[in-house]
């Protein structure tokens, strides 16, 4: 038994003796030796596992390769995402510069951050990024190139709180595009995309409001300057009130999507907007900008006109003198020397200094009624 | 070991080996899993130690004539990882997975040592991050693997304890 075991031992020391020995010969081989053992083997007992292999690394070049396609695909659809929304960020950018241009002072710009309660579906309110150091206070119109779109609530040092046109609190004071009906814009109490919706309340009965009026801000109350476009009439709302009537209006702001807004400042709420959002509400003064500005127009056209017949007159009297003188045979005077112009420009002959001719008969000095007249 | 029983070994061994040969290169992990040395340390617990240093060898040979590492490399480090495991697997090897987990770590990572340092031949330090760094990833990475597969092969094969 014992030798058995020693015998069984003894071969497999011999086996492992073997097997390194062969694999130490296989490994000191030479490549051009070696090479035709390993290929012999790929083609007959490893054939099969290199065609399972060969097939999976085919598999992974697939999924690699449409992995990268799909990367390649998201990425390109990523890259126009973001096109489309540095396009629109351009674009409301621009607007906002050019609302800031048309304002020229008295606004402080700033960045919006949407916010709104858990329990809201409708953004009622906003932070902005300027605050009570950048001279935001609180009642502070909040605008956009659309429009209206709140007021500062709360104004801290470094940021501030809005509310929008669509909180429970908004109230302002709003007219007509024609300035013939005046009313209070709220809120409107709807759900879903009527959550967003306006309504221009208290305009007296016998002033009825087509679809589509512009409404803006008339600057009663003092909060918003007159003239900020609020929105678009919709339609007139059925309510119980017999002496007013209430409109749905549709807002020129959709807070959704306002990124970057302008607060108004007090100093530009008392001094007034003018014409910006180009509101026949600021009629008056665009009325006056523009007769003003006829009148200068009419001005100068007057003037260039008395210019141009003074000019015409003077060239007749010139050529009239010039004929009578022909006709009488004196010399033709030469036109008037530019004095200066020959005392400047040395070396020019001067014109012949007229004269006076004495050789000519004098003018008769004796008056006619003391002639003798011949008496016969 | 009966014949039933060898021939549950030799197919879960085949399975093993088509594993490695199918699903290595689909995962393409830099720390692989290998799926051979779990074949390798299957077999040789079943078998002698001669038994298994040649298993080891014939196994090594596939793999080198399969591979670009130098030819002859990986059947000098199998046929001592599989006489290793046949010789002490009355010592280490038992039915605990654990243990099994271990034994195939340090089986791979002995393999490891011997296949890099033989078919290197020069010791410099990407030679040593592979064997402090990613073989032992390899091992830890394998030994996860192959307890997975035992147990999930456990029903085809019969384990000999004694």
């Amino acid at each position: 038994m014992a030798t058995a075991a020693r015998l069984g031992s003894r071969v497999d020391a011999g086996l492992l003796v073997g097997c390194v020995v062969l694999s130490l010969i296989a490994v000191v081989l030479k490549d051009e030796d070696r090479e035709p053992i390993a290929s012999a083997l790929r083609r007959t007992v490893v054939a099969p596992l290199v065609g399972l292999q060969r097939g999976a690394e085919r598999w992974r070049s697939a999924w690699v390769a449409s992995e990268q396609r799909q990367l390649a695909s998201d990425s390109i659809a990523i890259r126009g995402i973001k096109e489309q929304a540095l396009l629109v960020e351009n674009e409301q950018l621009r607007k906002i510069v050019g609302l800031g241009s048309r304002l020229e002072w008295g606004f402080i710009p700033a960045e919006a951050v949407h916010s709104a309660a858990p329990s809201e579906d409708v953004v009622t309110n906003m932070t902005l990024t300027a605050g009570s150091v950048a001279g935001v206070q609180r009642y502070n119109p909040v605008v956009a190139p659309e429009g209206l779109v709140g007021v500062v609530q709360t104004a801290d040092p470094t940021m501030s709180v809005a509310i929008l046109y669509t909180s429970p609190d908004f109230r302002a004071s709003a007219m007509s595009a024609d300035a013939t009906a005046f009313g209070i814009v709220y809120p409107h109490t709807g759900r879903g995309s009527a959550a967003y919706m306006l309504e221009l309340r208290g305009v007296p009965t016998r002033v009825q409001i087509k679809p589509g009026t512009l409404i803006y801000t008339s600057g009663l109350g003092g909060t918003f300057p007159r003239g900020i476009a609020i929105g678009s009439v919709v339609s007139e709302l059925k309510t119980t009130e017999p002496w007013t009537r209430t409109y749905l209006l549709r807002p020129s702001v959709s807070p959704s999507r306002v990124t970057t807004v302008l607060v108004l400042t007090a100093q530009r709420v008392t001094q007034g907007t003018g014409n910006v959002w180009g509101g026949a509400v600021n009629s008056d003064s665009a009325t006056k900008r523009i007769v003003a500005a006829n009148d200068s127009i009419a001005k100068q056209a007057t003037l260039i006109e008395a210019q141009a017949r003074r000019a015409a007159l003077d060239s007749v009297r010139r050529a009239t003198i010039d004929s009578v003188r022909r006709s009488l045979g004196a010399a033709i005077a030469p036109e008037a020397p530019d004095s200066a112009a020959a005392r400047t420009a040395p070396g020019t002959l001067k014109p012949p200094v007229q004269r006076r001719d004495t050789t000519r008969a004098r003018r008769d000095t004796v008056r006619p009624d003391t002639i003798r007249k011949n008496p016969t | 070991m009966n014949w039933t029983g060898a021939v549950r070994t030799m197919l879960v061994c085949a399975i093993l080996i088509v594993l490695h040969y199918t699903l290595r290169p689909l995962l393409a992990w830099r720390a692989s899993i290998d799926f051979l040395i779990v074949a390798l340390l299957l077999g040789s617990v079943r078998l002698r130690p001669g038994a298994a240093a040649v298993y080891g060898f014939l196994l090594g040979l596939v793999a080198d004539s399969i591979a670009v590492s130098p030819f002859g490399a990986a059947a000098l480090a199998m046929s001592i990882v599989g006489f290793g495991a046949s010789w002490l697997k009355a010592v280490f090897f038992a039915d605990n997975l654990a243990l099994n987990g271990f034994f195939l770590f340090l089986a791979k990572w002995i393999f490891d040592l011997i296949f890099l340092i033989v078919g290197h031949r020069a010791i410099d330090p990407e030679l040593a991050m592979q064997i402090f760094v990613w073989s032992p990833l390899a091992a830890a990475v394998t030994a996860v693997a192959g307890v997975l597969a035992l147990s999930l092969l456990k029903p085809l094969m019969e384990v000999r304890t004694t």
